[in-house]
């Protein structure tokens, strides 16, 4: 299979099509959920598609572990590739490669402006123009609403998309019935995008969930679920 | 001699470059009373470090060489081999790992894992050597060994475990405290010699306690019976704790990490007593070697002095007496006065004089036995080679050597200079298989080869120094590769009628791109021979495989070597008087090179992985000059006000980037590379550099 084909066969156009058309540059979304349901893959997923498509990524995560971080993409690859026996997949994957940096940092509770600080010196003076920002395991529900607005205005004044992978930071948090965190409440006012992951027992998949679409507050099914064995979204 | 053989460990001291191995090396001989001062690596005394024994690596800080030398240490004898931290001279540090038997990885508290300390781990793994950590340096400002812990099990996947924590950090370490004993170790003295005994410090208790825990629980996976005693909730005798993380730790599951600074002479004596409870006797590591009369196959050799003698030759250096060959006794005993046998040359030679080295002062000694590092006067040979006794034919497992990837034309200034260089020349080649020597046809030109422009520019400051040999040196130059991208066929007939019995062949085929399989011996080139009905005579069939590697020797787009290719005849034909041997393979080289223009030649070059460290408020102009330089970012991590890049850079670029990086960074980032793989060129660089190839060639 070709790479086009892929991308436009990809389950993400399914999710993409329940957001009216993707989230779109400049915007917030996010992807909630309690602890182990499969954000990272789920995140890996979208930033796979997005550099398939030959935009340039920046991965923002916070483990200490950039090997930890490579070895996602690379199991995320290998499953869509091998899926769809894609053509060339050895060059495909060293292009890929080369679009995307992974922003790693190893402190604990680093502040917003030295992400952004950080981000900007990466795409100004390091001359990489990125389309999209992916945060992973930021504890977003801990951020002040100022520090969700200089991310926002910062995604707006570079022009990119920007997502986060979030799961409370604290213990005892209940959760809606989309599995999305109730900390989450006091920054839905400043995010575009929000989708709930939650496990379902019955169909044993986890489902995605369009809580909160730009202006529209109606929630409604993604079409796309995240399939439990390999953690990637499937039609 | 069984019970004097357990006394001894042979041990060796790897880490990443500026943590501190020399000084620590330098401690450990003050300990052992082997030097009477401590001298400093950057010194103000003007002595420097006992372990540097060159000039040179005592101006530049840095241990290129690695000196052996024996020190004694609570009954026991400790074999000490100090190793370079460069990542240009890894070769030395591979060759000091096949004759270890442990190693101590010395780790800075603030810089923790770097990338040199993955490299030498990815290389004691390669040798099995068990390990034992240092974490050195905790009197700096910003020390925290308890992170070099979590990245010595992220990073590396070490089942890192912690024996002691600290008393104090930063510039109030006091000391240590010893969480198997639970005992606070202070180091009084001048040079902490004196070691004070206290109970541990209360507000320490808590974080004490659970670390110990860690250590029993982690330690009990190695003894059924005292995961029986901590079950029942029943104290632990410290000798059977002991025993389960040596147990542990010489099957290279556990990993004991012990801390301090070398510079305060803080936490030495404790690492001392790890090297002898945990780290093995020659014995308990199995070696192997290869016997040569039997087909190559694999012997396990016994650490036992009445088997014939094996030892094997890892290093040489030039003295003020001829050359000195340090060796390693692997079975058997070598005495003064012995007749051994070089497996390589199958020459005979005599032991003359038998010394044990301590950095550059020497004792001579009669007998060096089983497990022993010593080293040899007046022997001809290479390092690693092999000396067995009579009758036997062993070669102990050829060491793994990478190959070098720059190389520098170098021309002696006058006739003594060109007498010198030569003679430092064949030093140099016999003691490092990475620096690599030869006359280019062409230009007659020598040109020298190695793994990086730090590794060259050592070996034209030591020819300088040492052998006073003065040389110019030219630009230095990228070994690229030529390559094929498709396949193409060939159909060439070489016919030549000048009289006498001409030549005449003919070869049909074609050329594609390899993929070497793992069961590919050569992993560059694949003969194929697809000739059916006798078209080609078998015997000709072996001239044209030759045809095809001369072919390959030399690539026509820049002159380096073509790889990667599969080269399958399948059709030919030939004549009863004018077909030969040379006729075949002169058809088959101009078949080559008439196939592999039509094959989509293309140029490789080496990419390195870099790794950058810096404090933070550079990373912008770091990630500016690995963009100029045509490089990737693969990562950046950052940490309170430091940060590290990981990237990928074409070499050709690399050049003269430890003078820029020093310059944008106030001297304050340092990098290390690697050879990662070579890539295909990009066409304007390809372009550029067959017009540059093409230029150089006119006159000819």
């Amino acid at each position: 299979m070709q790479v086009n084909e892929l991308i436009s066969n990809s389950p993400i156009r399914v999710f993409e099509e329940s957001i009216n058309g993707g989230l779109g540059k400049g915007n917030i979304g996010v992807l909630a959920s309690r602890h182990g349901i499969g954000k990272t893959a789920c995140l890996v997923h979208i930033a796979t598609d997005k550099l398939l498509q030959g935009q340039h990524l920046i991965h923002v995560s916070f483990s200490g572990n950039v090997e930890h971080v490579l070895n996602w993409y690379k199991e995320v690859f290998r499953e869509i590739s091998q899926y769809k026996s894609l053509d060339d997949a050895f060059a495909v994957y060293n292009t890929m490669r080369e679009n995307r940096v992974v922003m790693n940092f190893s402190q604990e509770n680093v502040s917003v402006d030295r992400i952004i600080s950080s981000l900007s010196t990466l795409i100004r003076q390091g001359a990489f123009q990125a389309d999209a920002v992916l945060f992973d395991g930021y504890h977003l529900t801990k951020a002040t609403e100022e520090d969700v607005r200089k991310i926002k205005a910062f995604a707006q004044e570079m022009n990119i998309e920007v997502w986060f992978s979030v799961s409370p930071a604290v213990q005892g948090v209940g959760y809606d019935e989309f599995g999305v965190p109730e900390t989450m409440a006091p920054l839905k006012d400043l995010i575009d995008v929000l989708v709930g992951l939650k496990y379902n027992e019955e169909k044993s998949k986890v489902i995605m969930t369009v809580v909160q679409d730009h202006h529209s507050r109606v929630s409604h099914p993604t079409g796309v679920t995240l399939d439990p064995r390999t953690m990637l979204i499937t039609d | 001699m069984t019970k004097e053989l357990a006394l001894m460990r042979n041990i060796g001291i790897s880490a990443h470059i500026d943590s501190g191995k020399t000084t620590l090396s330098e401690r450990i001989l003050f300990y052992c009373n082997r030097i009477h001062a401590i001298h400093e690596v950057h010194g103000k005394d003007g002595v420097g470090a006992t372990m540097d024994s060159m000039d040179l690596e005592r101006e530049r800080g840095i241990t290129i060489e690695s000196a052996a030398t024996s020190v004694s240490w609570k009954n026991h004898e400790i074999n000490l081999i100090d190793t370079p931290g460069h990542v240009d001279f890894t070769i030395e540090v591979e060759r000091s790992l096949r004759v270890l038997d442990g190693a101590i990885l010395v780790l800075c508290s603030v810089g923790g894992v770097q990338s040199q300390s993955i490299t030498v781990d990815r290389q004691m793994n390669r040798y099995k050597v068990p390990r034992i950590a240092f974490i050195n340096k905790c009197d700096r400002t910003g020390a925290n060994p308890y992170r070099v812990v979590d990245q010595l099990r992220e990073k590396l996947f070490l089942n890192a475990v912690l024996m002691e924590i600290p008393i104090g950090l930063e510039d109030h370490l006091q000391g240590v405290v010893d969480l198997l004993r639970m005992k606070a170790v202070y180091f009084d003295g001048p040079n902490g010699e004196i070691l004070r005994e206290e109970e541990v410090p209360q507000e320490l208790m808590g974080e004490a306690l659970s670390r110990r825990e860690e250590l029993l629980d982690k330690a009990s996976a190695f003894d059924d019976d005292m995961m029986e005693l901590l079950l029942e909730g029943e104290d632990v005798p410290v000798e059977m704790v002991e025993k389960a993380i040596r147990r542990g730790t010489l099957s290279l599951q556990l990993c004991p990490v012990f801390l301090g600074s070398a510079h305060k002479n803080k936490g030495i004596q404790p690492l001392l007593d790890g090297v002898v409870k945990f780290l093995p006797d020659p014995t308990e590591v199995t070696n192997r070697a290869l016997d040569m009369d039997n087909n190559e196959s694999e012997v396990i050799l016994r650490s036992d002095p009445a088997e014939p003698t094996v030892a094997l030759a890892f290093k040489l250096t030039d003295g003020q007496y001829g050359q000195l060959t340090y060796i390693r006794v692997y079975q058997g005993h070598i005495r003064k006065g012995d007749e051994l046998v070089n497996t390589r040359t199958r020459r005979r030679l005599r032991i003359g004089r038998l010394v044990k080295m301590h950095a550059s002062e020497m004792e001579d000694i009669s007998e060096a036995g089983c497990g022993d590092i010593a080293a040899l006067f007046g022997i001809d040979c290479a390092s690693g080679d092999t000396f067995c006794a009579p009758g036997l034919n062993y070669a102990m497992t050829s060491s793994y050597v990478p190959t070098p990837v720059i190389s520098l034309a170098i021309t002696p200034k006058d006739k003594k200079s060109a007498d010198n260089m030569a003679k430092a020349l064949n030093r140099f080649t016999k003691e490092d298989p990475t620096f690599q020597t030869y006359v280019d046809p062409e230009s007659n030109q020598t040109i020298i080869k190695g793994m990086g422009e730090l590794h060259l520019d050592v070996y034209v400051e030591r020819m300088r120094r040492e052998y006073k040999a003065e040389v110019e040196v030219g630009m230095p130059q990228v070994a690229y590769r030529e390559a094929i991208t498709r396949r193409a066929e060939f159909n060439y007939t070489h016919k030549k009628q000048t009289g006498g019995s001409g030549q005449f062949a003919r070869v049909a085929g074609y050329i594609e791109p390899f993929t070497p399989g793992p069961e590919d011996e050569d992993r560059e080139y694949r003969f194929v021979n697809e000739v059916k009905g006798g078209t080609i005579p078998t015997e000709f069939i072996p001239s044209c495989d030759k045809g095809f590697r001369t072919a390959m020797k030399k690539g026509p787009q820049l002159g380096f070597p073509i790889v990667g290719v599969v080269c399958c005849v399948n059709d030919g034909a030939w004549h009863p008087v004018d077909s030969s041997d040379m006729a075949f393979q002169t058809a088959a080289l101009n078949a080559f090179r008439e196939a592999f223009a039509q094959a989509g030649p293309a140029i490789l070059e080496p990419i390195m992985k870099v790794e950058v460290e810096s404090p933070s408020e550079f990373q912008g102009a770091i990630f500016g000059s690995i963009n100029q330089r045509r490089g990737i970012i693969v990562s950046s991590t950052e940490d309170h006000s430091n940060c590290t890049i990981d990237a990928e850079v074409p070499l050709s670029e690399m050049f003269g980037y430890s003078t820029v990086l020093r310059s944008m960074s106030q001297g304050k980032a340092e990098f290390t590379m690697e050879l990662d793989h070579y890539a295909k060129a990009p066409q304007s660089v390809s372009e550029q550099l067959k017009k540059e190839y093409e230029e150089k060639n006119k006159g000819k």
